[in-house]
């Protein structure tokens, strides 16, 4: 009987009650070192679309013109909260946390270029990608239908009944040779590298 | 009279959230951060919110990932086995926009929007815990609050 009581004086005690009934944990708040999605400074954009470049998720960043001033946008729903963008943008348009104070810190940057491979097995050798690719098109204005090209100095050109690529470094990374591919043979990736200490190239 | 019991149904009702989950078709990261909401260092429990995995018990739906087509008419059957008052979450990027999977070739079909009304959704790659709990939290009151009053 007296454990009785004991037991129902204890749990009777008001501040028992409310520590029972009650939230404990500290209020839910996002902590100061959690990287959110990228916001805008003050800087000034330049439309070098490098942030869209580096960016993983589709659909997640897009540059748009308000007026006379271009400036990026990020979409909650696709973003992912990398801070690639953040990281890699040249003007420090976009902040998100504190990943810009470290990255200045620790001279991060990132070197980046594509890398263009051509499945054989898919490819049918029609040229379309060596033709429709800009970059060709500025270098070699003769290039036309076949795709074959008497220059050396062109990202690709068909050689021998084949897609052999010369100069990769000079690809832009535009995907139009994908696009123009009737049989998804070639594919542009984008190589990323992250560098300490060092000047990064692109 | 009829307003004491709403009082103590809005009452209970705020301090008993029975949540359900279903994964159609995600890389998993947004499943273990539902899970991390379970762990003593955010501890959903504290604030009435169950997590069982039977729609028929469920006030809240939480739906994990980019729709596959196997999911397309089993989720919308998960939906109707749960009673009335619900509301559907949509946890990570995943069921908002398809994120990774949002590609050429990829067998998802996203928005979730599409097969059932979602009343939340908590983007994020994945979202973090006190996110998708302040999730829960805002969207439970706003659905169950006077559910009976605000019925035709
Ligand atoms: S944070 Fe990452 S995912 Fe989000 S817009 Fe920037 S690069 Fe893209
Ligand atoms: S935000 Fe930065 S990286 Fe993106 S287009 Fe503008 S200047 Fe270039
Ligand atoms: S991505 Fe653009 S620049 Fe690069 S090879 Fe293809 S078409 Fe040419
Ligand atoms: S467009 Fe495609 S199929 Fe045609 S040559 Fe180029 S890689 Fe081959």
């Amino acid at each position: 009987m007296r454990s009785i009581v004991y037991y129902v004086r204890e749990f009777l005690r008001p501040e028992w009650l409310k520590k029972f009934f009650s939230v404990k944990t500290a209020p839910l708040t996002t902590p100061a070192y959690f990287k959110g999605y990228p916001t805008l400074t003050d800087k000034e954009c330049t439309h070098c679309l490098t942030c869209m470049m580096i960016c993983p998720a589709p659909g997640a960043i897009a540059v748009l013109r308000h007026k006379e001033q271009w400036a990026p946008e990020i979409y909650p729903g696709h973003c992912i909260r990398c801070g690639l963008c953040v990281e890699a943008c040249p003007e420090g348009v976009l902040t998100s946390g504190r990943i810009l104070d470290v990255t200045s810190r620790d001279k991060t940057a990132f070197s980046s270029w594509y890398r263009l491979e051509v499945d054989d097995n898919l490819c049918m050798r029609c040229g379309n990608c060596c033709v429709s690719c800009p970059v060709n098109r500025e270098i070699d204005p003769q290039l036309a239908g076949t795709g074959t090209s008497a220059s050396d100095e062109v990202i690709m050109r068909i050689e021998g009944g084949r897609v052999t690529i010369l100069h990769e470094e000079k690809c832009t990374g535009c995907k139009t040779c994908e696009t123009n591919c009737p049989n998804r043979a070639i594919r542009v990736a984008r190589m990323v590298e992250g560098v300490q200490g060092g000047e990064a190239e692109a | 009279m009829r307003n004491i019991l709403q009082e103590i149904k809005n009452f209970v009702r705020s301090r008993s959230i029975h949540v359900s989950y279903v994964d159609v078709g995600s890389c998993n990261g947004c499943d273990i951060e539902v899970l991390a909401c379970l762990a003593p260092r955010y501890d959903i429990e504290q604030y009435g919110i169950y997590v069982h995995n039977n729609p028929r018990e469920a006030d809240v739906l939480l739906v994990i990932g980019s729709v596959t087509p196997q999911w397309v008419d089993k989720l919308r059957e998960i939906w109707d086995k749960i009673p009335e008052p619900k509301a559907a979450v949509a946890i990570g990027n995943c069921p908002i926009s398809g994120c990774v999977y949002a590609r050429r070739g990829t067998l998802t079909t996203p928005p979730v929007e599409n097969y059932i009304p979602i009343a939340a959704s908590v983007p994020g790659c994945p979202p973090r815990p006190t996110e998708i709990l302040n999730a829960i939290l805002s969207v439970a009151p706003i659905i169950f609050k006077d559910y009976e009053e605000k019925q035709p």
